[in-house]
Order: C-alpha cells, then sequence, then structure tokens
C-alpha cells in the first residue's frame, strides 16, 4: 500500500511548481493575485511532502521494507529499457527526509525573505519545482530518471541564480553555473553510457548493474568511474568545476540556503553512494576521488579566510565541507559521508538563512566589514548563527563535530595519512575564518553608540530556530561506539557496506582531543585577530588569496576567449574566406567560361539548328549503345 | 478510401491554392481557407497516426501509371518512418499559420500552400522520378516568398540557393537516370520505383560508389553538411520567417529521411562500409557549426548554424548503424523541427515588433513579454537538450548509438550537451533577459504574444514536454521500421 506513497513525494512539489506558475503568469497578465496564496502554495505541498517521507521512513523503520514503483516505461528499444521507476530504499528515503524536512523549513522562510517581491509567485514556482526534481534525483530507481532531475535542478538553479534576470550579472553567474555543470553532466552522461555498454547491455537500473558489475572489465570499469565522477564534481562544486559555486551566490539568499548549500550540492555525494557498488570494485578510483575531495575542501578553505562578502565565505566553506564529504565517500565510508551530508544541512542552511537575516536588516548590504559596522540588535539571528559557526567550526557536542570526525577518524584509521593531515589543517582553517566572520559581524567594536533593533519575522525565526535544534543535537543521532554509541545512520545506511572502523578506543581519543584542539586553537587565532579588530580598516584586496588564485581568469582566457576567437575564424575565414570564396570564384569562372563561348550564340538558326543535331546525335549513340548491352 | 487518403493529403493544399489564385484576391480569405485546409488535413494525418500499424510495413499504397513508356508510376505510401514526418509537418503547419497571421499578402500563403503539396509529395513517393518531381517543385514556392519578400540582399541570397540545390538536384537526377537505364538493361521493362532499384545487380562496386555520392552530395546540401552549408547562413538571415521555417524545420529534415529511404535501401553495402566517414562528416559539423554559431550577432545566422549543427548530428545518428542512433536521429528530426521551427517563429516576432534581429540591439525583453519569453525558453530548452524535453531523448539515444558504433566517436558527440548550451544562453541572456546596453537602456517596443499565437504554440509545449518524459509510445511507432532497415535491409546486420 505504502509503495504508491513515492510518487507523491515528487509529485507534490511539482503540482505546487506548475499552480505557482500558472497562478504566477495569470498574476502578471490578468489580475493581482495576493501572496498569501503563492506562499500557502508554496509551502504546504513540501511540507505534504515531507510527511509524506516521514510515513514511509516510519513504516520502513518498523517493517524494514524496500519500495519500488514502477509507473510507466520511458523508453524501451532494443536492449536498452529504462522504466520510469522510483526506489525508496534505506538511502533514498534518508536521504529524502532531510530533503523535504530542511527544504519546508527554507521554503518557510522565504516567505519571510521574498516578501513584496515583484517576483514572488515566480520564486516559489521554481523553488518547489527544484523540490520535485531534487526528490527525483534522490528517488529514481536508474541513472538516466536519476540525470532527469540532475539536470532538472540545474535548469532550477539557473532559473533562481538569474532571477533578477535585468541585471546581466546575475543571469552571466545562472548562465556560468549552467555551462559548468553542463560539463559534469557531459561526464556523467558518458559515465552511464561506459557502464552500460562494460557490463553488456545488461540493464540499467541500479539494482541491475550491482547484480552485474563482475562482467565488466577493469579499465572500463575505472572509466565509467571517472566519468561519473566528473558529474559529481560539477553538481558538487570540488575542484577544477567549483568555480560556478561563489558566483551562483548573486541569487536570493533562500536559494543559497537550499540549492546551493543544502541539497543540490551534495546531489554528487549521493550519487557515489548511490553508485558505491561501482566504486568498490575499484579502490583507486575512490582514492582519486578523496584526494580530489581533501585539495577541495583546502583550497576552498585557504580562499575562505580572505573573503568579504558573507555569502561568498559560506559557500566557500560549502565547497570545503563538500570536499570532507568527498574524503569520505571515496574512502567507502558512505554512511559518515552522508552523516555529514545531514548534518551540514542543518548548520548550513542556517548559517546562510542567518546571513540572509542580516542582509535583510542591514539594507542588502553583504561586506562583512559593513555589516559589522552598520551591526543592530539581531537576538535570533546572532544566537544561531554562533550555533552554527560553531557546529561548523568542530566543537563537541554540536552536530558538526561527530560527522567530520568520523570522516577523519576514519581516514586515518584506513592508512590514509595525507588526507588525514589536510582534513585536519582544514579544520583549523575552518574554525579560523569562520570565527573570523563572527568577531567581524557580531563583536568587533564599532562607532555605533546605541544599537537599533530589528525585529524578525517569525517566519524566519521558527526555521531558525528548528534548525538550530538541528545543529547542536543532530549528531547524537549517529554517535561513535567509543563514546558510548548508537550508530544510528551507519546501521540505517547498512546496505552501503561502508569500511568499519579499525582502531583501538586509545587511538581514537587521541583523535579526537586532536582535532578538538585543532579547532579551538583556530578560533583562538581568530580571537587574536579579529574580535578587537578596527572595522574601519578593511583588509588588503591584494594578493593570490583574495583574488582565489586568479582562477576564473585563467579560465576565461583558456576556454571562453579561445572558443570565441575560433568561433569567428570559422564563420569569417574558413566559410566566407575559403569555402564560399572559392564556390563564389568557381561561378565567376562559369562566367566568364560563359563569356569566352559567346561566339557560339550568334543569333544564327542554322548554328542552332547545327547544335541540336549534334546533342541529338550524342543522346541516340548513348541510348542506342546502352541498350545493346556495350 | 483508404488508399486514397495519401493523395488527398497530397494535393489537397494545391488544388485549394489554384482555386484561391482564381476566385479571390482578399489576403485575409486566402489565409483562412488556407489555414481551414492545413487542419483538415490534420485531422486526415491524425486518422493515419492513430490507424498505422507499427509492424506491418509500408501500407496505404497506391501505384498507378504515370508516364507508361519508361515505367514511371504514381506510387506512393506511407511506413513508420515518413509517417512520423508525415505526423510532424501536419502538426507544425497550423500553428505556424497562426503565427504568421498578420500582415502578409495573398502570394504569401498561395506559396504556403503549394510548399505543403511539394514536401508531402516528397515525403511519401515511392517512385523516384515522383519523388525529384516533387523535390523540385517544393522548393519553388520558397524561392518566390523569399525573392518577394525576403529581407537585406534578398535576391542575391535566393539565386545563391536556387544555384546551389539545383547543382546538387541534378546530380540526383542523372543518378536517378543511370539507374533507371541500369534496370532497363538488365530486367528489360522500365521502372523507376525504388523496390525495383533495390533488385538492381549488375553495378560494380564503384558505380555505385559514384552514384551514392551523387545522391548524398544533393541531400548534403539540403541538409546541409560541411562544406556544402555556405548557402544557409546569408538563406537564413534574409529569407522571410515562414520560409525560414519550413526550410529549417522541415526541408532539412527531408534530405535526411531521403538517405533513410533512398540510399540505405539501394546501396546498403556503400551505405554500411562508409558510414564512418558520414559519421565523422555528422560529427565534425555537430562541433563546427557548434562553435561558429558562438559569436553571430544575427539571431537568424546564429540559428541558421545551430540548425546545421544539429542536422550533422542527426546525420550522424542516421549513419551509426544501430537502432539506438538511427531512432535517436529520427526521434531528434521531430524535436528539432518543433523547437527551431518555434523558435524561428518567435524570432520572426521579435523582429517584427522591435525591428532588430540582431543581438547587441536586442535586451529587456522578458520583462515586457514574460509569456513570449516562457515559451522561447521551453523551445530553447529542448534544443539544448534538457532533460524531459524531447531534445534530450532523442541526444541520448544518438550518443547510445554512436558509441555502440565507435565509443572514441560516441565520447566527442557527447559535446552536443555543451555546445548548443553555451551559444544559446548566451543569446538568451543578451537578447532577452538582461536590459538593453545600447540606447541607454531604452526598451524596445515589444508586445506580449496574441491569445492566437499561443492557442498556435500550445500544442508544440505540450508535444515537446510529452515526447521528453513519455517517448516510449512515439517511438514504438517507428522502432519496427528502423528495426526492418537495421536487421533486413544492411547486409549482416550490420552492426556486430
Amino acid at each position: 500500500m505504502n509503495t504508491s506513497l513515492l510518487i507523491w513525494i515528487i509529485l507534490f512539489p511539482l503540482l505546487g511548481g506548475l499552480l505557482n506558475g500558472g497562478f504566477y503568469l495569470y498574476h502578471i497578465k490578468i489580475q493581482k493575485i495576493p501572496e498569501l496564496l503563492f506562499a500557502i502554495i508554496g509551502t504546504v505541498f513540501p511540507l505534504l511532502a515531507f510527511v509524506f517521507t516521514l510515513i514511509l521512513f516510519l513504516d520502513m523503520n518498523e517493517h524494514g521494507s524496500v519500495y519500488s514503483q514502477h509507473l510507466f516505461m520511458w523508453l524501451d528499444i532494443d536492449k536498452l529499457t529504462i522504466p520510469m521507476q522510483l526506489l525508496g530504499d534505506n538511502l533514498s528515503i534518508f536521504m529524502s527526509l532531510f530533503v523535504t524536512f530542511v527544504g519546508t523549513l527554507i521554503h518557510l522562510y522565504a516567505v519571510a525573505y521574498m516578501k513584496d517581491d515583484e517576483g514572488f509567485g515566480k520564486f516559489f514556482a521554481y523553488f518547489n519545482l527544484f523540490l520535485a526534481s531534487m526528490l527525483l534525483l534522490v528517488l529514481a530507481d536508474n541513472p538516466i530518471i536519476l540525470f532527469i532531475g540532475w539536470e532538472g535542478v540545474g535548469v532550477c538553479s539557473y532559473l533562481l541564480i538569474s532571477f533578477y534576470y535585468k541585471t546581466k550579472e546575475n543571469v552571466v553567474a545562472g548562465n556560468k553555473a549552467f555551462l559548468v555543470n553542463r560539463v559534469g553532466d557531459l561526464g556523467f552522461l558518458l559515465g552511464v553510457i561506459t557502464l552500460f555498454f562494460a557490463l553488456n547491455e545488461t540493464g540499467i537500473s541500479f539494482s541491475s548493474m550491482q547484480e552485474n558489475i563482475t562482467l565488466a572489465s577493469q579499465p572500463l570499469l575505472i572509466l565509467s568511474g571517472v566519468l561519473l565522477f566528473i558529474g559529481a564534481m560539477g553538481k558538487s562544486a570540488q575542484i577544477p568545476l567549483y568555480t560556478w559555486l561563489p558566483d551562483a551566490m548573486l541569487g536570493p539568499t533562500p536559494i543559497s540556503a537550499l540549492i546551493h548549500a543544502a541539497t543540490m550540492v551534495t546531489a554528487g555525494v549521493y550519487m557515489v553512494a548511490r553508485f558505491h557498488f561501482l566504486y568498490d570494485a575499484i579502490p583507486g578510483v575512490g582514492l582519486f576521488i578523496a584526494y580530489v575531495g581533501a585539495f577541495s575542501a583546502l583550497f576552498a578553505a585557504i580562499i575562505a579566510t580572505r573573503q568579504t562578502d558573507i555569502k561568498k565565505i559560506l559557500a566557500y566553506s560549502t565547497m570545503s565541507q563538500l570536499g570532507y564529504m568527498f574524503i569520505a565517500v571515496g574512502l567507502g565510508l558512505y554512511s559518515s559521508g552522508l552523516f555529514h551530508v545531514f548534518t551540514h544541512a542543518f548548520f548550513k542552511a542556517m548559517l546562510f538563512m542567518g546571513a540572509g537575516g542580516l542582509i535583510l536588516a542591514i539594507h542588502h548590504e553583504q561586506d562583512i566589514f559593513e555589516l559589522g559596522k552598520q551591526r543592530k540588535k539581531l537576538p535570533i539571528i546572532s544566537v544561531t548563527f554562533l550555533i552554527g559557526v560553531i557546529a561548523i567550526s568542530g566543537i563537541p557536542p554540536f552536530a558538526g563535530f561527530f560527522s567530520k570526525d568520523a570522516i577523519l577518524t576514519g581516514a586515518f584509521s584506513g592508512g590514509h595519512y595525507l588526507i588525514w593531515l589536510i582534513g585536519l589543517f582544514t579544520a583549523f582553517l575552518t574554525a579560523f575564518y569562520m570565527f573570523r566572520l563572527y568577531f567581524i559581524l557580531f563583536v568587533a567594536p564599532n562607532e555605533q553608540s546605541k544599537m537599533e533593533t530589528h525585529k524578525t519575522p517569525w517566519s524566519i525565526g521558527i526555521p531558525l530556530f528548528v534548525l538550530a535544534i538541528g545543529a547542536v543535537f543532530a549528531g547524537f543521532i549517529n554517535l561513535p561506539e567509543v563514546l558510548g554509541g548508537n550508530h544510528n545512520v551507519d546501521t540505517w545506511l547498512a546496505q552501503l557496506n561502508s569500511t568499519p572502523l579499525d582502531l583501538s578506543h586509545a587511538a581514537e581519543y587521541v583523535l579526537i582531543i586532536l582535532s578538538i584542539a585543532v579547532a579551538a586553537s583556530g578560533i583562538y587565532v581568530a580571537y587574536k585577530r579579529y574580535a578587537n579588530y578596527d572595522l574601519s580598516k578593511r583588509e588588503t584586496e591584494e594578493g593570490l588569496i583574495y583574488n582565489k588564485f586568479y582562477v576564473d581568469e585563467v579560465y576565461n582566457t583558456i576556454f571562453v576567449k579561445s572558443a570565441q576567437r575560433l568561433s569567428t575564424f570559422f564563420s569569417d575565414v574558413v566559410d566566407n574566406k575559403i569555402i564560399d570564396a572559392s564556390l563564389m570564384g568557381l561561378s565567376k569562372g562559369f562566367v566568364a567560361f560563359g563569356r569566352g563561348l559567346t561566339f557560339l550564340q550568334n543569333a544564327n538558326v542554322r548554328y542552332y539548328a547545327f547544335y541540336m543535331l549534334i546533342g541529338m546525335s550524342a543522346i541516340s549513340y548513348y541510348v542506342y549503345m546502352k541498350l545493346q548491352g556495350v | 478510401m483508404s488508399a486514397d487518403i495519401l493523395s488527398f493529403i497530397i494535393f489537397l493544399p494545391a488544388i485549394v491554392a489554384f482555386i484561391l489564385m482564381i476566385t479571390t484576391k482578399d489576403a485575409n480569405t486566402v489565409r483562412n481557407i488556407a489555414f481551414v485546409t492545413t487542419i483538415i488535413i490534420f485531422g486526415l494525418v491524425l486518422k493515419l497516426y492513430l490507424s498505422f500499424d507499427p509492424e506491418a510495413g509500408i501500407q496505404f499504397v497506391t501505384n498507378n501509371v504515370w508516364i507508361e513508356q519508361y515505367g514511371i508510376n504514381y506510387y506512393i505510401g506511407v511506413d513508420g518512418f515518413s509517417l512520423t514526418i508525415l505526423m510532424l509537418i501536419a502538426l507544425l503547419i497550423s500553428p505556424a499559420y497562426l503565427l504568421l497571421w498578420e500582415g502578409r499578402t495573398k502570394g504569401y500563403w498561395i506559396n504556403m500552400l503549394l510548399v505543403q503539396t511539394g514536401i508531402t509529395g516528397a515525403l511519401l513517393s515511392l517512385d523516384m522520378v515522383l519523388f525529384y518531381f516533387f523535390w523540385e517543385t517544393m522548393l519553388l514556392p520558397i524561392f518566390l516568398i523569399m525573392g518577394m519578400f525576403g529581407t537585406g540582399n534578398k535576391i542575391f541570397s535566393t539565386i545563391k540557393v536556387t544555384v546551389y540545390t539545383i547543382a546538387g538536384s541534378l546530380l540526383m537526377l542523372i543518378a536517378i537516370m543511370y539507374l533507371g537505364t541500369a534496370y532497363y538493361a538488365e530486367f528489360g521493362t522500365w521502372s523507376f520505383a525504388i523496390d525495383s532499384f533495390t533488385q538492381i545487380s549488375t553495378l560494380s562496386y564503384d558505380a555505385k560508389l559514384w552514384l551514392f555520392l551523387a545522391f548524398a552530395t544533393a541531400f548534403a546540401i539540403k541538409i546541409p553538411l560541411f562544406p556544402f552549408h555556405t548557402w544557409i547562413t546569408d538563406t537564413y538571415t534574409n529569407a522571410p520567417t515562414g520560409a525560414v521555417f519550413i526550410l529549417s524545420a522541415i526541408m532539412a529534415k527531408l534530405g535526411v529521411y531521403a538517405i533513410v529511404r533512398f540510399l540505405i535501401p539501394i546501396f546498403p553495402e556503400i551505405y554500411s562500409d562508409f558510414s564512418i566517414f558520414f559519421v565523422c562528416i555528422g560529427i565534425f559539423g555537430l562541433i563546427y557549426f557548434g562553435i561558429a554559431a558562438l559569436m553571430q550577432n544575427d539571431i537568424k545566422r546564429m540559428f541558421a548554424y545551430a540548425s546545421a549543427s544539429h542536422l550533422s548530428f542527426i546525420t550522424a545518428g542516421v549513419f551509426s548503424l544501430n537502432a539506438y542512433g538511427m531512432s535517436g536521429a529520427l526521434y531528434l528530426i521531430i524535436a528539432h523541427a518543433i523547437a527551431t521551427g518555434g523558435l524561428f517563429l518567435l524570432i520572426g516576432i521579435l523582429h517584427r515588433e522591435t525591428g532588430f534581429k540582431t543581438i547587441s540591439n536586442l535586451g529587456g525583453i522578458a520583462k515586457q513579454a514574460p509569456i513570449f519569453t516562457v515559451i522561447f525558453a521551453i523551445f530553447l530548452f529542448s534544443n539544448v537538450g534538457l532533460p524531459g524535453t524531447s531534445g534530450f531523448t532523442s541526444e541520448l539515444l544518438i550518443i547510445f548509438g554512436l558509441y555502440e558504433f565507435h565509443p572514441v566517436l560516441g565520447y566527442i558527440s557527447g559535446l552536443t550537451v555543451l555546445i548548443a548550451a553555451s551559444f544559446m544562453l548566451w543569446m538568451f541572456q543578451r537578447a532577452i533577459l538582461q536590459d538593453r546596453e545600447t540606447d541607454n537602456g531604452k526598451d524596445l517596443p515589444m508586445r506580449d504574444l496574441k491569445i492566437k499565437e499561443i492557442l498556435g504554440l500550445i500544442p508544440w509545449v505540450v508535444l515537446i514536454f510529452v515526447m521528453g518524459l513519455y517517448p516510449d509510445y512515439f517511438i514504438d511507432k517507428f522502432e519496427p521500421s528502423v528495426l526492418h532497415y537495421i536487421s533486413d535491409i544492411l547486409p549482416s546486420g550490420a552492426t556486430k
């Protein structure tokens, strides 16, 4: 009975999106509709999706069942059979549970954030469509259907980044996000195709691929594993396909919270976990993924230490945390990786929402020094922001500590000491740059004599409050054994066969203490430098780090400029000067040749009769010869 | 009745056109009657589509003597391949009328009717002389529309495209004559039917190759393939909207269709031996035209290149020798016709209202014409191959097919997901979304779509999503025909 609920998890937000889209067109073309209607549609449908997911989750928890719903045959040609089928197993229900939960909260938050915006209805239409695509991605039973959701979230991300489309920069950022993601999508698509043919066209569902994985040769598995990971690099903003994420911050803040922090960007991690059977067969590629993750984590953390735009700092921190998740899934620690996805969704969504609250309260200012200077009394936001900062910095007992520590301990236990070291150092940087942000925003002395109080609307306050609870306590649902743990998440995700820990308790204690010490020293350094920072002095805006290592500029020269130059070369030189000119030359040649023959055409009928005679004779001769069979 | 339905579909527009030519002078009357005619044809084709049996091969055959002494027959019929395209044409033409509705002359509408007869006739011909007849006549109305109603250097463009296509057609005519005489030499009777030509056994391999190339050149010009494409930019830029619409959405596809209809059955071994060559040309064209499109400032010119890029990709799919590639190619023919046809019509409206079709002069359209923009975006994303739209299904299948043909070529062809997206989105940003950068950002005079135009476009929008979300229904209609080509006609099932 419950199986048929699966599709409704996707249909509810889809319906919400379509209704809001239709009403919005009605709103702008025919008659105004009050915002309340859009808000109700836009929040109730995600809530329903969450309720249905929760029902399935509870049912699954009780009966241990797995749901599979076949909707219709999407495509069936030769040996390629792609059903439109949904799969609700432990992994996908786990993922959709927090996607719908956090999603609903952010929808509620957006009601206040987008208030009085002329595109209010449009925003909720896109937002609901995004949620539907994300859930299709999560619940898909085969990679092609997953890809429909995968690109669906991509296009919603594009539409939402360029939400204020009249300004060029926004649309350019949207284009960049779409195109860089498309590079990844190309990898994903080719990876799926390679895998399909490597398995002798035996089937394309995840379960049949898992069964037949032994049919494929090792090189083809490696190839498809790398190609699929390129897809993850794009979606989850890892080196080298990360450049779109900081620019994506031009969209309204709820988007950054939902799409570019909590859900869409974790799709790459989810996808790798989905293909765990493939990556288990090719540990070398897994190690490669872990290193890409480690370097992305480090690289983003370094850049984040010098940025001045509040949302960009959070964007780089997202990229950095995603790096941790890839360390985990790359090393086979799937459940730890997904646990970090889970806790990260809480505290990062909360941080973005807090940032959005600040930006709204202080006249759409995003520069952290300005925000610090024009500080207002925002009790709810400042407290929840602090909770988020502590959580991401890895201080126990906040959520981020447990999930990050599980990854670092796992890396150490597997003997990947370099990765562990990079992760540890990144943790130091994380604590540093997050507290730098906190101190500048809320602590450093400013010249205001009296702070104005700014009331936070309830639909911003409630989501912040709920997420704060998550950011504090979510860690406890998956305590490690050494802390008397319950391993709830690890047990729930047992299907992924994550690599178990192989470490003495003593060693684990040492690692835990070490990572707390590292986080604390990061906070200390930030405190020393920024707790009493003079906000009127800006930090220098020169140097490699502030300029993000000039990667954007390099990409622009290598890819964009050269494609443009090639384009001009093709159309102006090859087409016009070579191909067309030679054809026109040919026709001019004909004209000249014709002029040369004008003496034949002398208006003398006897000449013409003579030509006809020649022609007729030739034709007769030819036909005669042909009929003779010569 | 069932046998005559095809003839009725072919000739009704021409008959109506001739009657209208004599009886009335009023452009609006002509347009209204022409529109009703296309609706009637749509109904007939729909009936045909629903009653068609996918497994039964060529159906609704009519075979009457036309020129007896040379065995030239009025021989028509329909199979899964041609039926799909027939349905497509019927589905495209009536809505297009709604978008072209205002301000056209009598001659314009009469020519639109005539061109429909030419296209449908060429599509359904099973006799090569009959095919040649329609193939040539379908061009005349287009030349007239271009020459009379075009913009810019229209006379030069018209002559250029005429000379180009006629040069190709002449090669084809020679090849048809050669095959006819070869058939006569072998069997002692004249026949120009395709199924007769497939029986010819006396030709040497070299002769077949040359004949194949003669046909292929004619079709390559029409499609167009590299390097026979230089007519397309001038033509698309200067031709009026209706002509560009017909050329890009329908006629270009007939070039691909003709390859499947004639070249595969008549020259199966040449087709499979030289497929690698055409696949490479196709993939090269995909990339070359796609890159060339990037920096175009005239939107119609950009879409000329975009069209060429997609059609090259379709051609690569046709030569992939397997069910994935060929089905994908046929599917992309439909998907591309709808999306690109729709875009050309919308650009026509944009040009008419604002007076511009150059990207640098446009901008700020989205806020003035939201419905226009939404529909424009849907066509655009289908063209880009976004999953959930018809474009994706086709591109996916072609990449599968090309991978099976050769993995490396499959990988290269995957670039299609990047190429169209890059220039399309950039154009969309500059021409439609962002505020104008010239004239101090002063808005252009642009209206939103009218109800009539929206009604015309809605079927296409619906179809884009239905074909993207439930492709199996459509593919079932033509899959047997595709499999028939692959397993029965190609040597040794050709592929593995």
